[in-house]
């Protein structure tokens, strides 16, 4: 049957490019030490089970969960490793629900955390292992290595994400003035948010624009950056988190929806989706997730938002594919302000994915800092008072899409 | 109080401690090997070597695939008819690379299409022809194959796709 689940706390370690004063167990500490300060009545023994992952073959060690054990307070306790590509965060998390959810004795409190210390490991070595498969299948019907990788340009998101962008300019007639002003907002938020990574309060869409394309049309100055950083969640029952926090978040929604393989597909057979902004599984993670907690009209009834966006283009595709605005309307609502801190429908006031980017922890950041929001212990807290929020995730080229609603009320629909 | 935050906090190791020490290592971890059926390959394979394009259609749900799929992944059923493909198709989206020459130093543009073959309901990665201008290339350009003149049976047998105006008016693209 399952049981409602709330979020007590969330917490992050300070986010860099290179966090070279801490090493990955210490990274991750310093999350749940952040989270746990949220929650002043739960001690570490407490905590019944545990949940951990990152994006897998980017940290560059064997099973870093057993590394970081003792670190987590995990010794001897129920231990779960999930990894989903650049989706883990939102994955980590929606397990951290479901391992309460599911109403085993014994279990009601679950620390779920998410890290990733790319500084550390050898990222080629884990794009190759993401397109690997797919390449090795077209070279062997013919195309050259080199041709592929020209084509894919080195196989990275940045290659998808210029696709989709390149379609999304085309149907919606924006120009690159558009993506420019969703990167201003996002950076100048990150400069009011403690842990981020890319802080710049005085970005102007002039500056944005004066870098150079890594890829048309995205340019380096919109392009997520690499970082270092941990998140912690800690999830509970209904009658417990009730006693450890003053406002507790309850979780009323959750989904992971995979969708066709961008660019490539499988076996090297292409892609069914045409139009790659045309994200059917963000729609449909959106429909089950807002089903589950009875959000009938979601831009009424959402307050706050945190998309996962590491490039402009996705976070305004993003806000249209998950039912927050109008098709192809999402520019002018940046351009009029119905997205800053102050305006009627906030969304990413932590910067997002566009401002600090550590791959593993991004999914989970996202949930993480709309629960937040609501408790009102965001450190861009914004000045409206919100009651229902989502924060979702984007994984790399299986574009598969991990969503969460939360709300101060409990309201999953059972 | 949560033993967690009685605990020292993590400044007292910074105070010792001014970086953590860095081990590089590196081992070797590029060597996969994949198993895959190339058995449903074989028919558009050969027809390649043809100057031909077939695709793969499902029973269920009329889809056609090109390249070939196994499997259709939305009625799981197994696509078994053949159906012939036109050797035009549209710029379903693109993107532009900024590549490098390693001899010359000099920045080249190159511009990077999913192609969408009219009568197939799939996307593929191609190559245009490189005297076309990066400017000149729009999303929905009608593009056409261009053959190599030996032909192995492969998938570059299409060298690349060329710019030409289409005034046929029984294929629309499809939104
Ligand atoms: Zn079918």
């Amino acid at each position: 049957m399952g049981r409602q689940v709330a979020i007590a706390s969330a917490g992050f370690s300070e986010h860099a490019s290179k966090r070279s004063d801490v090493s990955m167990p210490e990274l991750v500490s310093e999350a749940i030490e952040d989270c746990l300060k949220n929650a002043p009545g739960v001690e570490i023994g407490d905590i019944d089970a545990f949940v951990n992952g990152n994006m897998p073959a980017f940290e560059g060690s064997n099973i870093p969960e057993l590394w970081m054990t003792d670190w987590m307070g995990a010794r001897n306790k129920p231990l779960l490793r999930v990894t989903t590509g650049g989706t883990t965060g939102g994955t980590v998390a929606i397990s951290g629900y479901y391992t309460v959810a599911a109403g085993l004795p014994g279990i009601d409190t679950v620390l779920a955390v998410a890290f990733e210390q790319q500084s550390q490991g050898d990222t080629s070595v884990g794009l190759a292992s993401v397109a690997y498969g797919e390449i090795s299948i077209l070279n062997t019907l013919g195309i050259p290595y080199e041709q592929i990788s020209r084509l894919l340009s080195a196989g990275a998101a940045i290659g998808v994400a210029a696709y989709q962008a390149t379609t999304y300019m085309n149907k919606t007639k924006i120009k690159e003035e558009d993506l420019a002003r969703v990167v201003v907002q996002n950076r100048r938020n990150a400069a009011k948010t403690w842990w981020a990574h890319l802080k710049m309060p005085n970005l102007t869409i002039e500056e944005v624009l004066d870098t150079p394309y890594v890829q048309y049309p995205l340019r380096y100055g919109m392009v997520c950056p690499a970082s270092d950083g941990a998140c912690a969640m800690l999830f509970t029952t209904e009658e417990k988190a009730k006693d450890i926090c003053d406002i507790p978040v309850y979780v009323n929604g959750v989904a992971s929806v995979a969708n066709e393989t961008a660019v490539l597909g499988y076996d090297g057979s292409g892609s069914c989706q045409i139009d790659p902004s045309m994200q059917l599984g963000a729609i449909r993670s959106a429909e089950l997730t807002y089903s589950q907690a009875g959000i009938s009209f979601p831009r009424k009834e959402i307050d706050y938002a945190e998309v996962y966006s590491p490039f402009p283009n996705q976070e305004l595709m993003w806000v249209e594919k998950l039912g927050l605005f109008e098709e192809a309307t999402a520019p002018e609502m940046y351009e009029a302000g119905v997205t800053a801190v102050n305006g009627e429908l906030p969304v990413n006031c932590s910067g997002g994915v566009n401002a600090t980017n550590a791959i593993g922890a991004s999914a989970m950041e996202r949930p993480a800092e709309a629960a937040l929001q609501i408790m009102g212990k965001a450190s861009n807290q914004v000045p409206k008072t919100v009651h229902t929020s989502i924060g979702s995730g984007w994984g790399g080229s299986l574009n598969l899409i991990t969503l969460m609603a939360m709300s101060d009320q409990p309201r999953r629909k059972f | 109080m949560s033993k967690m935050t009685q605990r020292k906090s993590l400044d007292y190791i910074k105070k010792d401690y001014v970086r953590t020490r860095t081990l590089t290592g590196s081992w070797y971890l590029a060597s996969y090997k994949f198993k895959f059926n190339i058995t449903h390959m074989k028919p558009f394979l050969e027809k390649l070597k043809e100057k031909k394009l077939i695709g793969n259609q499902c029973s269920s749900c009329n889809r056609v695939f090109y390249p070939p799929r196994q499997v259709c992944g939305k009625c799981l059923v197994k696509p078994d008819k053949w159906v012939d493909i036109r050797n035009t198709a549209r710029v379903s989206t693109f993107a532009i690379s900024y590549l490098k020459d390693p001899e010359t130093g000099e920045v080249q543009e190159r511009p990077m299409v999913l192609v969408h073959h009219d009568g197939a309901d799939t996307t593929s990665i191609a190559e245009l022809n490189p005297e076309i201008d990066v400017k000149d290339v729009y999303v929905g350009m009608p593009i056409i194959a261009h053959w190599r003149d030996e032909t192995v049976g492969g998938l570059m047998d299409i060298e690349y796709y060329d710019k030409f105006i289409d005034d046929s008016d029984d294929i629309r693209y499809k939104k």
